[in-house]
């Protein structure tokens, strides 16, 4: 054999020098695939216990982030990073729906809700074609708000939604473990019969969709045109399903039925834990390799009770006006937040897979879009970037940029390492330095 | 007139505000930027100057109205307009383009494209197959639109996961029903047997279940083509039962199914929509489901739209106990009760009674069926703001503190209040007091928010960025929250709004988090005049010589609700007759709803035409 895949480790560990080297090529035929998932916590964050002391690979882990000491090797957190587009807008709103998009929204009551931008994880999903039986999840533990805010004139859509298939459309989430369980467990074990069942039925839907298309004025063409679409990418997956010599795709790992979880998560905590349990699963047997999820929506009044030392509502205590007692309790949330994010990571960074980890073929962002939840800061955005990507990224940093640096340049390299030849996202001017390996 | 003026922002109109007094408040606040030959964002508030502009360019002076009433304009570097300045141009301005949009009568829009939502999809699937299951549970919720409602078209957004979704819960749904004798008669009213062929049961079946999914008549070839699914399964499955569940499953998937579809009109001009559809928006609009057998019967003779026939069928719409389904999902919305357990949980360890289950869920239920009393027993709808009954379950009782001569138990129903429980009306409901508190403590911001946004429909515009926080001033520490408040309106910017905004919330102090009563809470309202008003009785009774605003803003709502749109300024015009009319019957609830019903933008669809006015 002329060529063999060669896996980034074996590679590192050939040569120290290997770093310089082309990776494209040599990886192109690595066995696994690259995921990328992105969370995003509203409200801001404790501004003074976030950042880490020291730069480059000297750098101590911010109160924050200290519970992800054992993965501090794995990490990338940029500072002063920021979407130019969310100033202005309102406090929340544009910060949260421009997070994935870089991008400003459009002020509106809901006639024309748009982001102005596709978000990058679903960039992601378009780009790669589909190769996975479910294209991304989108998961959350919280309804979409309900009401328009007219106090700042928005629609609360706006609050409740990062990932954006096109600039008018924000995905629902899925908020039932079980349920995305079941999606996970089919779309691994799916049985033939069935699919021909629904096959027969999508292929009555389409031809009951042309019939009316004719009948209808463009803006109602457009809205049918969504149902088309979703109703085609249910009817792709399934026909691959029933045809395995459609699809290349193989899952890596069985699901265990009686791992199903149970129907309603008792606590908020098991709740944003379960989702996490779902999107390692769906890692693992690469069901997706694509995934959002929202520990709130912005502005979300979540009562934090349940960790020792805070009494109130999160968007309250975001307002912290400087007082002592409010700051304490923001940071416990961040706290908890993050460690919340390092019980995924650890989970990722146990699956083994070939001589490495599900970990160390992921990305993994944590963050948000705003800063000091008090002003509604957007500059110097916290974010924390975990995983290799395959040796991918240049892992157990803390860079320090420009101020007002662009975030969607981190998304460039995001999307360069996840395989996707993009040069430019809204208004990147290049993959930021310093993160691609 | 000057406090009420001060205390509502509502659309007053001052009569002697002209076109001169509007040029004046341009000249002062704007022209130093938007006029001339290069105006700041290429926006000349110079072409503003006459009557016949506001006429010509409602475009234009709509961007500047929208500007100037959210404090966008004048920057807050330049010299501010006092806030009634602001507003008496404001008015002026709303006033006028309503005046000169609705001149010549009332332009219906045709309703976008939108599908069944998650409650109507549940509730149109149980009614179809009398299934008593929620067969929507599954699907994502859906967000808000318009004036604030999850039947908003603008927002009925769908995903992949809606595929999936509706694939599964049809199933689910036919498989529950062809198990249940209730519900199989319903929807599988033929079997093969000695004389009829599977076929010729599959085409009864569907003969019948076609039209009714679809809510109209079947169009040539329709039947012919769900047969052909129906022999195609037949083939698969070689037995008639799954073939048939199958060939209903595709029914309701199909788009006729998912969508409120209505022919086009077209003619030139506005028509009256046809009769089934308007069945459908009546049904979707008082039941949030599917036309009933009696609507289809009357829409199928072409007399829906007869105005006698329509006002019966709208009364024992409102009459049908499915007429809840309106309460809960309109009242919810509108109030913003619907997040109390969701985002909005008060603390149970501060206040355990809300711990209970019977108390959270009396708490949830109380403005439901408070509502849903009124539109059943056409009651005035002035009972929202003052009462004499209200709905509690035996604790929701104990935790308001009342005791009634009958016996109340686990399941809520109506009693008449007895005096001085401080009960009566929304404002002293429990769900309302918490959903604008925070969960360990009462806020009067919040709360005032909450009266100005939702019973008057005038919110107050969001802090100007760079507000500097509250303890930047405080020098002294203050103790109480009238002090730290007071503190913060101490400067100016916050003082324009927070003026207005705090005085009504205090007004509700004596009120806990979860509605309890504490004694000898501060609940003085003090307007910006020094008028003064104490605890909830005073204010309501502010509420009440104002009825007129209250009306309105629950009149935009409602119609926002039944279109499943946000309004126009023509609609408002809409808005403003349904409210004038129903004055006349002292707002009683059925004429109220009645109007809503009659009026253009909810009995009409335009044309080809477009913006052609009705009347």
């Amino acid at each position: 054999m002329a060529f063999s895949p060669i896996s980034r480790r074996t590679l590192l560990r050939g040569a120290g020098a290997a770093i310089g080297l082309p990776w494209l090529e040599a990886m192109a035929a690595s066995k696994s695939p690259i995921r990328m998932a992105a969370m995003y916590i509203p409200n801001g964050v404790h501004e003074k216990l976030w950042t880490p002391e020291g730069e480059k690979r000297d750098f101590q882990l911010s109160p924050t982030l200290s519970s992800l000491e054992d993965l501090k090797s794995e990490l990338i957190i940029p500072t002063n990073l920021w979407n130019a587009n969310s100033v202005g807008g309102d406090g929340h709103y544009v910060k949260i729906s421009g997070w994935l998009t870089s991008t400003t929204i459009t002020k509106t009551l809901g006639v024309d809700v748009s982001a102005n931008g596709i978000s990058m994880d679903q960039l992601a999903v378009q780009k790669a074609g589909k190769v996975t039986p479910i294209g991304s999840l989108e998961l959350g533990v919280s309804p979409v708000t309900t009401g328009v805010d007219r106090n700042v004139g928005y629609t609360r859509v706006y609050g409740s939604h990062i990932a954006w298939s096109s600039p008018t459309t924000p995905l629902a989430r899925e908020l039932s473990p079980r349920a995305v369980f079941e999606r996970l467990f089919r779309a691994v074990n799916g049985g033939e019969d069935s699919t021909k069942d629904a096959k027969l039925l999508l292929d009555r839907v389409l031809e009951d969709a042309r019939d009316l298309r004719g009948k209808l004025g463009a803006a109602d063409k457009q809205r049918l045109d969504e149902y088309l679409s979703v109703i085609r990418s249910l009817e792709d997956r399934i026909a691959r399903a029933s045809s395995p010599e459609r699809s290349k795709w193989k899952a890596l790992g069985a699901i265990d039925p009686a791992a199903k979880p149970e129907e309603e998560p008792k606590t908020f905590a098991d709740h944003v834990r379960m989702m996490f349990d779902m999107i390692a699963l769906a890692f693992q047997t690469d069901t997706t390799r694509v995934a959002t999820f929202l520990f709130g929506n912005e502005v979300t009044n979540q009562n934090f009770a349940f960790l020792d030392g805070v009494k109130g509502a999160h968007h309250n205590i975001s307002h912290h006006e400087n007082k002592e007692d409010n700051l304490r309790q923001y940071a416990l949330i961040n706290k908890w937040q993050i460690e919340q994010y390092g019980y995924l990571l650890r989970k990722l960074r146990g699956m083994q897979e070939g001589d490495s980890n599900v970990l160390a073929n992921s990305m993994i962002l944590f963050g948000g879009g705003i800063r000091d939840g008090n002003k509604h800061d957007p500059h110097n955005l916290p974010l924390v970037l975990a995983g290799r990507a395959g040796g991918r990224l240049a892992t157990g940093q803390h860079l320090v940029y420009e101020k007002d640096s662009a975030l969607s340049n981190l998304y460039v390299a995001m999307l360069k390492a996840f395989g996707i030849p993009v040069e430019k996202f809204a208004d990147s001017t290049g993959p930021l330095a310093g993160v691609l390996a | 007139m000057k406090i009420l003026f001060l205390l509502f922002a509502a659309p007053l109109l001052a009569a002697d505000y002209s076109i001169a007094d509007a040029q004046k408040f341009l000249k002062t606040y704007c022209h130093s930027c938007h006029q001339g030959a290069k105006p700041s964002g290429g926006f000349n508030v110079a072409k503003l100057n006459t009557m016949q502009t506001l006429l010509d360019d409602p475009r234009r002076w709509g961007r500047m109205l929208t500007r100037v009433r959210e404090h966008q304009m004048p920057p807050l570097k330049m010299t501010q307009p006092a806030l009634d300045a602001r507003e008496a141009f404001s008015n002026f301005v709303d006033h006028n383009m309503k005046t000169a949009a609705c001149a010549d009568g009332i332009a219906p829009r045709q309703p976008l494209l939108r599908r069944l939502n998650r409650n109507e999809y549940s509730a149109t699937i149980r009614d179809l197959l009398n299934v008593p299951i929620a067969a929507g549970h599954a699907l994502p919720a859906d967000g808000a639109g318009g004036e604030g409602f999850d039947n908003a078209a603008e927002t009925l957004f769908l995903s992949p996961i809606h595929a999936e979704k509706y694939l599964d819960a049809a199933s689910e749904a036919l498989h529950y029903g062809v198990k249940d004798p209730r519900s199989r008669t319903k929807f599988l009213i033929a079997d093969p047997s000695a004389t009829v062929t599977h076929e010729q049961a599959a085409q009864k079946v569907l003969d019948a279940f076609l039209p009714r999914a679809f809510r109209r008549p079947l169009r040539t070839g329709e039947l012919d083509r769900y047969m052909t699914l129906y022999r195609t399964a037949y083939t698969r499955h070689k037995s008639y039962e799954p073939a048939i569940l199958q060939t209903l499953q595709g029914v309701l998937l199909s788009p006729n199914f998912l969508f409120k579809l209505e022919d086009a009109n077209a003619e030139l001009k506005p028509r009256l929509v046809e009769d089934f559809a308007l069945a459908s928006r009546l049904s979707y609009f008082l039941w949030g489901s599917m036309p009933d057998q009696t609507l289809f019967d009357l829409a199928a003779k072409g007399k829906l739209n007869d105005p006698e026939a329509l006002r019966e069928q709208t009364i024992r719409m409102l009459k049908d106990p499915k007429a809840q389904e309106f309460a809960e999902y309109f009242v919810e919305q509108w109030l913003g009760t619907r997040e109390l357990g969701r985002d909005i949980k008060p603390d149970p360890k501060l206040f355990p009674s809300y711990a209970d289950e019977e108390v959270a869920s009396g708490m949830r239920y109380e403005p439901i069926l408070f509502f849903h009393e009124l539109i059943k027993e056409d009651l005035p709808l002035d009972n929202l703001i003052d009462s004499k009954f209200t709905f509690v379950s035996n604790k929701l009782m104990k935790h308001y503190e009342f005791t009634v001569p009958e016996r109340i138990r686990q399941q809520p129903v109506k009693v008449t209040l007895p005096e001085g429980t401080h009960r009566g009306g929304l404002l002293g409901m429990a769900a309302i007091l918490a959903v604008s508190s925070y969960p360990n403590r009462t806020s009067p911001v919040l709360r005032g928010k909450w009266i100005l946004e939702s019973l008057l429909g005038t919110p107050p515009p969001p802090p100007p960025p760079g507000v500097p926080p509250l303890e930047a001033d405080a020098a002294a520490n203050p103790k109480s929250m009238r002090e730290r408040l007071e503190l913060h309106r101490s400067n100016v910017v916050c003082a324009t709004c927070h003026n207005r905004i705090d005085p009504l919330g205090f007004g509700l102090e004596n009120y806990d988090v979860v509605g309890k009563w504490r004694d000898g809470a501060d609940a003085l309202g003090e307007l910006p005049d020094g008028t003064k008003f104490n605890g909830p009785d005073g204010l309501k009774t502010l509420l009440m010589q104002r009825k007129d605003d209250f009306m309105r803003n629950l009149g935009a709502k409602m119609l926002g609700y039944a279109l499943g749109r946000g309004l126009t300024l023509e609609d408002y015009c809409a808005v403003d007759r349904i409210v004038a009319n129903a004055k006349t019957e002292n707002y009683k609830a059925h004429r109220f709803i009645l109007e809503v019903v009659r009026s253009v933008p909810f009995r009409y669809q335009p044309g080809t035409q477009l913006n052609v006015s009705v009347e």
